[in-house]
């Protein structure tokens, strides 16, 4: 079976990306958050800024920085600063 | 419902009719309406919001039960639309209901400013091309005989 994560991307990191979900195979005993975070940024260059300015959340919970470990069917979202309103 | 994320039109007097309770005294309603500013590409002609759904739709309800909470605080609406809003539209309502205008003011205000930093929504411009300026006529040479 594959093993993946979903990477939801949103705003500017989306832009950066040009997609906005990213379905990524990992190793089997998971991978660390820092480590696919270098993995895109060396995929998609632009996002390298977009990153240092984002909040990362993992299955709905924020993380408190780009830290922590994600398995087999995890997802991490990246939110740039919000502009609702 | 007192938290909504929708890609329907917001309406206000929907939003007022939501806080009518006749033992709040003061009720506060805080409208977000598109602008048409001025960008590089022209004028802005509506915005587009995305928004983290479910992170979002949590994020506003823990928002409104902490305002609840506050002293004098009756009842909290958050509305913020989502998708594509027009200029003069809509964009986000947040109401308070409160026994006194001062509690409600102050609620209403602090909710937004939290809206604003705390809940996953973005918005993208979307302008319309800036209009060719018809050219004037050419000012005739100073003298010239008419």
């Amino acid at each position: 079976m594959v093993r993946t994560v979903t990477i939801r991307l949103f705003a500017q990191a989306r832009e950066a990306a040009g997609a906005s979900e990213i379905h990524r195979p990992i190793p089997e005993g998971g991978i660390a958050v820092p480590t696919l975070l270098r993995e895109l940024e060396r995929d998609f260059p632009r996002l390298r800024r977009v990153l240092t300015i984002s909040r990362f959340v993992r299955n709905g919970e924020y993380l408190p920085g780009p830290v922590g470990h994600l398995s087999r069917g995890d997802e991490l979202a990246i939110h740039p600063p919000y502009s609702g309103g | 419902v007192s938290v909504r994320l929708t890609p329907g039109r917001l309406s206000i007097a929907r939003a007022y009719a939501a806080l009518a309770d006749p033992t709040s005294g003061g009720v506060v309603l805080f409208v977000g309406r598109v602008r048409p500013d001025r960008r590089r590409g022209g004028e802005v002609s509506s915005l587009f919001y995305e928004a983290h759904t479910t992170v979002a739709l949590s994020a506003m309800a823990a928002m409104e039960t902490a305002a609840r909470g506050r002293p004098g605080v009756r009842q909290v609406l958050l509305w913020h639309r989502t998708g594509d809003v027009p200029v003069g539209e809509p964009s986000v309502i947040v109401g308070v209901g409160a026994a006194h205008r001062a509690e409600a003011f102050e609620a209403c205000r602090s909710l937004i400013d939290e809206l604003k930093s705390t809940v996953p929504i973005w918005k993208t411009d979307r302008a319309r091309p800036a209009r060719r300026r018809p050219r004037s006529p050419r000012p005739r040479a100073r003298g010239s005989a008419d």
